[in-house]
């Protein structure tokens, strides 16, 4: 049994691009898909390169790794100053690749996603959604949902990107694959509470408006059953790594998530609310974090087995920060 | 410090709750009979040029009855004021539906047997029925009903109504003459609680004799919302079975999409068998049926997306500057004078599979898309080389092709289709010589 949920993540992912593709009638340009996956890819392991400490936390696992060889080394060719020799011993770092289903999540997450007219387009976003978990960091975690901060930046600045809400439909068939494959990852990685709390506050707040306005109940199931949603609530706001800690603060953090998501979409009639609120509401797990302290998650390492670092997967202790 | 937590908590989400304004403000209404005619409509078709929260709905109006009958009720999101609303051309609809109608293009094969010569042909589109009916009357009264504004444009007069509650509105249209239908006192209610304004026109007769058109005008209102939506529940009320709505919107961005509901695009570039030429009508019928079934029945159709500056193949010319000024496009300077580009939507609704009403959304995805049909013309006259057996050959495998295409589309009988194709016999090729004959006879011979 693989124990690294990102690996059913990654297949779950891959699976619904390909149903997607196949019986969605979406206009998905294979070579938009590769470039996201490549550029994923070559990003992470980059800034892993450039940024992985060598001799302290792993941003992506945390493991007190202090005395791989191979840091060890790039440290001694950095005091000596052999400059390429650094890099290239850093570019060795176990780290790297052990973050890589990271990043190929957020690549397929964003393939998924986000709608471009260009490849380039879409590198750039996911250059951006991965250079975010590097670059802007507080308190040793980073502040944004990778993949959500490079759909929100690819709105914001390119001139040809887009997110279909539409496409999935409400079809009920879809929506049992999606809540059953959600479902199997968040019981691995034990955050199915903050989709169960936004989903669940979203739908309260939705019969509340149903309820009010005096429509029938076939309109509040539409509007819950878009696979849009679902896609939303089982696979991007569940990224452990930048949600609460602790189980209080995550069912604050959906719920808020859900409020607001709720105001955007009934009174600014924004149709891509969700993206929005959580990228506005990104910050707060941080406050929470800290009003709210519990352990840190961090990704089960052993389905990863580094062929060039041996005592790492042999040495799967978790110690608290 | 657990205390100080909690009061953070609390701070947090006091400042949430006021972080956020509240601004309510979208379309398609029902017709409503004043007299005892009997209301249907069919069909009906919008445009819609928006930028920005910027909106400019034009409505079509291809209402069939006497005048002196016609009424409509259409939500809308603002008070709308006299300059607010404009009667359209009602060529402008019509204009905007042939440049975007699905299209049948044609092509002649060239003589195999000499340099090739090719045809590209756009072929009429298919016609569009639409059809808008309505009655109606008026009349002043309290009821929680407020006629915010009253004017003529051009035949109509036209109230702008707000309401407190439904059963005040309906009671005031129904005291005013207008039919409503049953159930839209409900229906009315969601528009009402959401400070929704109602646009009520009916034709004013004497404005109407004078102007001395033969047909009732599109109405076109303009303003400020950001609300992208046609209202189709209201429109339900009346409807005896599924009903059409074409879409046209016009933005400066790219393509628009319904984002609750999937966008589908419409089957193209389908080579189906000659003959469709003179059924053209049919086929793309009973082919919009057979996707709108297999889809699900609850999807939007893609018909169309362009940048208005050109088309290729062109069913009409591009609209001129003028035009599409008067369909409602604002935005464009002598500068940059196309810069419009048109999403056609077909969505054939009904209230099982339509609960919710449509809302739109701007993309900036400029790829283009048409629904367009092929023909290809085998050729006919003489052909006494070895390239032209081996062309009429391909041809009866061709025509199998496109039979099984033309079935798959449209649901028809796969033998009907057949028994329509064109025959292919030694005799349109009398000049070839005796063996290339008697190859060809095995050839035939083989193929059976």
């Amino acid at each position: 049994m693989v124990q690294d949920a990102r690996l059913y993540q990654i297949g779950f992912l891959a699976l619904f691009l390909l149903l997607g593709a196949g019986t969605r009638d979406w206009s998905l340009n294979p070579v938009v898909v590769l470039s996201a996956i490549a550029t994923c890819l070559i990003t992470q392991a980059l800034c892993g390169a450039v940024f992985y400490p060598s001799d302290s936390l792993d941003p992506e696992t945390e493991d007190p790794e202090t005395e791989d060889p191979a840091t060890e080394t790039a440290n001694h060719a950095n005091h000596t100053g052999d400059f390429w020799g650094a890099i290239a011993l850093r570019c060795r770092n176990p780290k790297i690749l052990s973050s890589l289903p990271s990043a190929l999540v957020t690549g397929l997450g964003m393939s998924l996603l986000l709608r471009v007219d260009h490849p380039l387009t879409m590198a750039l976003a996911v250059i951006g959604a991965i250079a975010s978990k590097f670059v802007l960091r507080l308190r040793g975690g980073h502040v944004f949902n990778p993949g959500n901060f490079g759909i929100v930046m690819a709105l914001l600045w390119s001139g040809d990107a887009w997110v279909s809400p539409g496409q999935w439909g409400e079809s009920g068939w879809y929506g049992l694959l999606f809540l059953g494959a959600g479902g199997l990852v968040l019981q691995k990685v034990g955050r199915w509470d903050t989709s169960a709390a936004f989903l669940g506050s979203y739908a309260v707040l939705e019969a509340v408006r149903n309820l009010w306005l005096g429509w029938t109940w076939d309109v509040w199931a539409h509007r819950l059953m878009s696979g849009s949603l679902l896609v939303f609530a089982l696979f991007m706001i569940t990224d452990p790594r930048t949600i609460p800690n602790s189980r209080t603060g995550r069912l604050i953090w959906a719920g808020a998530i859900a409020l607001l998501t709720f105001i955007l979409r009934n009174v600014f009639f924004l149709s891509t609310a969700p993206f929005w609120a959580l990228f506005a509401l990104a910050p707060l797990s941080l406050l929470l974090d800290w009003l709210l302290p519990a352990a840190r998650f961090e990704w089960s390492q052993s389905a990863l087995r580094l062929p060039f670092s041996p005592r790492l997967a042999s040495r799967q202790k978790y110690v608290p920060e | 410090m657990r205390s100080f937590r909690v009061w953070a908590i609390a701070l947090i989400a006091f400042l949430l709750t006021f972080t956020v304004s509240s601004k309510a403000l979208a379309f398609c209404g029902f017709y409503v009979a004043k007299a005892d005619a009997k209301l249907y409509n069919q069909a009906s078709q919008v445009a819609i040029a928006r930028s920005g929260n910027r909106t400019v709905l034009t409505m079509a109006n291809d209402y069939q009855g006497d005048v002196k009958n016609f009424a409509m009720v259409v939500p809308v999101p603002v008070i709308l004021q006299r300059e607010q609303v404009q009667i359209a051309d009602s060529r402008i609809i019509e204009r905007l539906d042939s440049f975007s109608a699905p299209r049948l293009v044609e092509y002649f094969d060239p003589d195999p047997c000499a340099p090739p010569i090719f045809w590209n042909r756009p072929m009429a589109a298919p016609a569009m029925e639409s059809a808008a009916p309505g009655r109606a009357g008026r009349s002043n009264q309290a009821l929680g009903v407020t006629i915010e504004e009253r004017f003529t444009v051009g035949e109509y007069d036209i109230l702008i109504l707000s309401a407190r509650e439904s059963d005040g509105l309906e009671t005031w249209l129904v005291q005013n003459g207008y039919r409503i239908p049953q159930g839209a006192r409900d229906l009315l209610r969601p528009y009402i609680r959401q400070q929704m304004k109602f646009f009520v026109a009916k034709v004013n007769l004497e404005e109407y004799e004078n102007s001395g058109y033969q047909a009732l005008r599109p109405l076109q209102m303009t303003y400020e919302s950001p609300r992208f939506m046609l209202p189709l529940r209201l429109g339900m009320v009346n409807a005896e079975s599924s009903q059409d709505l074409l879409v046209y919107i016009l933005s400066p961005e790219g393509q628009a999409e319904v984002s609750n509901y999937r966008t589908v695009k419409v089957p193209s570039d389908a080579e189906i068998p000659v003959y469709v030429k003179d059924e053209f009508s049919a086929f793309y019928k009973a082919m919009f049926q057979t996707s709108y079934t297999r889809e699900g029945r609850n999807v939007a159709f893609l018909e169309y997306a362009w940048d208005m500056g050109s088309c290729d193949p062109c069913s009409a010319e591009p609209l001129s500057p003028e035009e599409l000024r008067q369909a409602g496009v604002f935005w464009t300077r002598p500068e940059m004078p196309n810069n419009v580009f048109i999403t056609r939507l077909h969505v054939r609704y009904t209230r099982d599979k339509f609960p919710e009403d449509l809302i739109f959304q701007q993309t900036n995805n400029r790829s283009l898309f048409q629904g367009r049909y092929i023909l290809r013309h085998p050729y006919t006259g003489e052909m006494a080389c070895e390239a032209g057996r081996q062309y009429r050959r391909s041809l009866r495998q061709r025509f199998e092709q496109e039979a099984q295409t033309l079935a798959r589309l449209t649901g028809w009988n796969i033998r009907d289709i057949r028994d329509k194709l064109p025959q292919i016999r030694a005799e349109q090729f009398p000049a070839l010589p005796l063996v290339a004959r008697l190859q060809q006879l095995m050839g035939r011979v083989m193929e059976r």
